[in-house]
């Protein structure tokens, strides 16, 4: 069985992965390329986790940028400051504490939906802004610093080194296809078409005997701690974290760029984080009020595409029928 | 042909000319070893984007009094965005010294930005030019031989004014300020010497940011009764604070001090309410010498507005890249070499002339301002050649 | 605490919720009948200000200021929705939020390009330019209580024209059956362009009566939006009522947390929407 659901789907992953496993080749005495795309990653991972949530399981946040935060914030808290630990070790504790706190969120957050949801989400983001910008422990508005990375020794065995950009790199994009891998298996799995009912009919999918709140509460659960894990990435690339991570502009942001790309579709979170990305970068070079033809693309891609970028590529590639 | 197609056919070119554009900005950018490259990393657009553009204006001045060279070397800026999001610092600062090689970069506005900065340049061979940020921490504790400041600490800005005010005969005052970094550093260092001279700080308030309903605080304030108020706020918040203090009847009633940033470049926007307040700050506007004249002058004709602090500190900052790249005879690629020319220069600014301090940042004096329409005039020098105790650094 | 400091902060907390409730009122108007949650109302908070103080200047009078503003940001309103809203009632309602993000990227844009990025002030009118003595030491300033009435009038009008008149009754009616109206051969489209024209109009008035008291400076309007959110929420998405009630208990709670829990004052309004939600989920006055 294949995880593709479409022919632009297949070219697109094929494409994508294939490009970005040789691009630090030509890139190699070019660090700061390498290390935008590797936050062009980390973006995508985070709009990837929201995609799932918005376009997938049908619940709306605005809040989903306190993950982030929380991601960075968490690991730059626990770990010990002058001492070097393994980064699969850590990787384990921020993601289960995150999904620890998705759990006890989830279960305020779900029992409200739509508008409602969108609106007790930011809420509960914003009060998690102010804890840590208003904290004296954690830094304030200036947030903290991470001095040292983790490595990244399996059994002994270290492939990885952090402070090298290009292996950092190979990490995101490793972590991208690992997820973009599991929510397609989980998207084909019974879960997933639980919740893909869930979306379209609760009232039959209640009928039918599923509990819708057990249902959405796994789901925000996993978005929210992939979520977590990108902020985590992004907390080492540059070895800081600050509240801003968490501030609701990103969650918007976010939103913007899932439905750039088109909602649902899950690898157009990484056509939507790297179009937006690479407009803002393109645009904030070439002139002061970039903020205008920003504006001006973004109406202009709602106006023409339908289901985004996703849409636009499946329209081009042929594809029969959009799923 | 069917309307998806039409959609596709003005999408595409729209994503293509603009990735070309990108294309070509970045490899024009790479063919002239020779220019000495300046990146500036300022905000130009959100709250403190009025900063980012004076700051810009006063780097332009000096720049073009020297027609733009250091011995013989042509200097180029390259601007980027802060947006003031500390989030983006790191990624933007990366862009500047390893994207295009940047060997100065000036910047920026926001202490959050410029810790991020700091952590992401220490380990490069640019040398960072601070032009506002006063986090104390930045010639503090994170001090690092290629990060200067043209500007100050808030420590500087705030610690006299707790002297002048035991002078005036003040024994018990409210603090206020935004409760983030720059507000607290500076409600820290006037109690240290307000207290030092026998006064007592009744109470701190501390303001949500960037929150600018100030009328509970003032009730609060009215309802102690102190002998004065000092407060930290810059920009919008300073104006908005300045208006309601008059509005809610408090200005004359209960004398109110400030840092500096409270009148500075705001007092247009404040109007009557700003006159006769007292502030303590590293520059002001009638600061008599024929330096800061020709400065206000230049500045005035060519972007047909008043200079303000900000100006001047990127002003110096242009002036400090001419002359290091004069004192090592152009040949700024041995970095240490720079470096230690940058430590023994004196600026001749339009604050009054300036050295550094072991941690990179200027000793200078504090002026005693009052605002008389609209011009901060100089009341007196409050402490002369003032350096910053820099605390926690090991420079 | 003595009485006159509970009074006069009960009166700060009023005062702030007024003008919160005119901000609030044109975006849970536009949510209530179109079913749009629109962001770039905070840009339009921000241009209405903007406005103001242009107007002032070039014509040295307030008065004539508020008149021209409050038509530009009309024209704004129709233009926005006619060509550019229209084109998604089809769409899903995110395509719709999307839109408006969009349009705050423009917004901005044009405020940092017409008017740059220094802060601005506008002088309050000279006839209001007096105040109040209230305590030995405060005074309270005529032109914040004048605010106040037009938030009131603004207030009561509303609810005269969603209750009494035919336009009202069409609103009431797209809230709750948006097929029905039509089915009763009302053109929809042309409620929608009438609604979110006055919406625009309402923030733009807010901003620019606000200009006076308030400091310009670019994300202005950013800063609004979040308030605005939830006073709408609490007061129950669409309803005037609910929005006047919410905005009042914002403004309080907001004034009193500032002043006697100011460990926890940043999260208060934030704390004070999860419990109201979590008690009562579609807010206080949900049709």
């Amino acid at each position: 069985m294949s995880i593709f659901t479409n022919k632009s789907e297949k070219l697109f992953i094929f494409f994508f992965f294939a490009i970005g496993l040789v691009i630090p080749l030509f890139l190699a005495d070019n660090v700061f390329y390498i290390n935008k795309i590797s936050s062009m990653i980390i973006i995508a991972i985070f709009v990837m986790s929201l995609d799932y949530l918005v376009g997938r399981s049908g619940l709306i946040t605005l809040g989903h940028a306190m993950f982030y935060g929380i991601g960075g914030y968490i690991f730059t808290i626990i770990a010990p400051e002058y001492e070097t630990v393994n980064f699969w070790i850590y990787t384990f504790y921020v993601m289960s504490i995150s999904a620890f706190v998705a759990l006890i969120v989830g279960f305020i957050v779900l029992r409200t939906s739509g508008i409602y949801m969108i609106m007790i989400t930011l809420a509960l983001s914003q009060m998690c802004f102010y804890y840590f910008a208003d904290s004296v422990d954690y830094g304030g508005f200036d947030g903290l610093f991470i001095y040292i990375k983790p490595e990244t020794s399996i059994f002994g065995f270290n492939f990885l080194d952090l402070n090298n950009e290009s292996h950092f790199y190979y990490l995101c994009l490793l972590s991208l296809f690992n997820c973009f891998v599991f929510f397609k298996v989980l998207m084909k799995s019974s879960f997933g078409r639980v919740i893909d009912a869930l979306k379209e009919n609760p009232e039959r999918a209640t009928a039918l005997g599923y509990n819708i709140f057990h249902f959405r509460l796994i789901a925000y659960v996993i978005a929210s701690s992939l979520a977590a894990y990108a902020g985590y990435l992004f907390a080492l690339q540059y070895g800081f974290v600050n509240p801003s991570m968490m501030s609701w502009e990103v969650s918007a942001t976010a939103l913007v760029m899932a439905l750039l790309g088109g909602l649902g579709s899950i690898y157009g979170a990484i056509l939507g984080a790297f179009a937006y990305e690479g407009l803002h970068y393109v645009l904030e070079h070439v002139t002061q009020y970039w903020m205008f033809f920003m504006g001006c693309l973004i109406i202009l891609m709602v106006l023409t595409l339908k289901n985004g970028l996703s849409g636009l590529l499946s329209n081009l590639v042929g594809d029969k029928e959009n799923e | 042909m069917n309307n998806k197609n039409k959609s596709c056919l003005t999408t595409i070119p729209v994503f293509i000319a603009t990735f070309l554009i990108a294309f070509s900005t970045s490899v024009l950018a790479e063919n002239k070893p020779e220019p000495i490259k300046v990146g500036v990393m300022l905000p130009f657009s959100g709250v403190y984007a009025g900063l980012g553009d004076s700051i810009r204006n006063g780097l332009k001045l000096a720049l073009q009094e020297k027609g733009y060279k250091a011995s013989g070397r042509l200097i180029q800026l390259v601007e980027v965005d802060t947006e003031a999001k500390p989030a983006r610092a790191s990624e933007l600062t990366l862009g500047l010294v390893d994207n295009d090689k940047s060997d100065f970069v000036i910047g920026p506005v926001h202490s959050g930005v410029a810790m991020g900065m700091i952590n992401t340049i220490r380990n490069k061979d640019s040398i960072m030019i601070i032009p506002n940020a006063g986090a104390n921490a930045a010639t503090g504790a994170f001090c690092q031989p290629n990060v200067f400041r043209t500007s100050f600490s808030s420590w500087q800005t705030a610690y006299p004014m707790g002297k002048e005010a035991a002078n005036m005969g003040y024994k018990k005052i409210v603090t206020l300020s935004w409760n983030y970094g720059f507000g607290k550093e500076s409600l820290a260092a006037f109690e240290e010497s307000f207290v030092a001279a026998g006064g007592e700080v009744v109470k701190k308030i501390l303001v949500p940011f960037p929150k600018t309903e100030f009328q509970p605080y003032l009730t609060q304030i009215a309802s102690i009764k102190p002998d004065a108020v000092f407060v930290f706020f810059a920009g919008g918040g300073a104006v908005k604070f300045v208006k309601d203090y008059d509005t809610m009847g408090l200005k004359g009633k209960i004398p109110l001090l400030g840092s500096g940033f409270l009148t500075e470049g705001t007092t247009a926007a404040q109007g009557k309410a700003a006159e006769g307040l007292l502030t303590t700050l590293h520059y002001a506007d009638t600061i008599d010498s024929s330096k800061n004249k020709k400065f206000r002058a230049d500045y005035k004709a060519k972007f047909n507005k008043s200079a303000d602090l900000f100006a001047v500190q990127g002003y110096d900052a242009g002036q400090l890249i001419i002359q290091a790249v004069e004192a090592v005879k152009g040949n700024i690629e041995d970095k240490a070499a720079l470096i230690y020319q940058m430590e023994l220069l004196e600026i001749d600014s339009p604050r009054g002339k300036f050295r550094f301090s072991k941690a990179h940042n200027p000793i200078q004096s504090i002026y005693l301002r009052k605002v008389v329409n609209g011009l901060n005039t100089v009341v007196k020098e409050s402490v002369t050649n003032l350096e910053d105790p820099a605390r926690g650094c090991k420079l | 605490m003595d009485t006159y400091f509970f009074l006069v902060q009960l009166l700060n907390g009023v005062q702030y919720g007024l003008l919160l409730f005119l901000i609030a009122s044109g975006l849970t108007l536009i949510f209530g009948v179109m079913g749009i949650l629109n962001l770039a109302h905070g840009s339009m908070y921000m241009i209405g200000a903007y406005l103001a103080y242009y107007f002032t200047a070039l014509t040295d009078s307030f008065a004539i200021a508020v008149i021209i503003s409050s038509l530009i940001a009309l024209v704004i309103g129709l233009l926005i929705e006619r060509f550019l809203i229209s084109h998604l009632y089809k769409r899903d309602h995110l395509d719709q939020v999307l839109l408006t993000v969009g349009l705050i990227f423009i917004f901005n844009a044009v405020q940092s390009f017409v008017w740059g990025n220094d802060p601005l002030g506008v002088e309050v009118p000279s006839a209001l330019s007096g105040s109040i003595q209230l305590t030995e030491l405060l005074e309270y300033s005529d032109y914040r209580l004048f605010i106040s009435l037009i938030c009131i009038c603004v207030a009561v009008a509303m609810y005269y024209i969603i209750n009494r008149t035919k336009l009202g009754m069409l609103i009431r009616a797209g809230e709750s059956d948006r097929a029905m109206v039509e089915n009763l051969g009302v053109d929809i489209s042309k409620l929608f362009t009438i609604v979110f024209a006055i919406g625009v109009v309402l923030a733009a008035l807010a901003g620019i009566i606000s200009a006076p008291i308030v400091s310009l400076v670019p994300g202005m309007g950013e800063h609004v939006l979040i308030s605005c959110f939830v006073v709408v929420v609490i007061g129950g998405l669409g309803s005037i009522k609910g929005a006047f009630v919410a905005a009042l208990l914002v403004g309080i709670v907001d004034t009193f947390a500032s002043v006697l829990i100011p460990e926890i004052s940043s999260m208060s309004i934030y704390l004070l929407m999860s419990l109201i939600l979590l008690i009562k989920p579609q807010g206080l006055f949900k049709s």
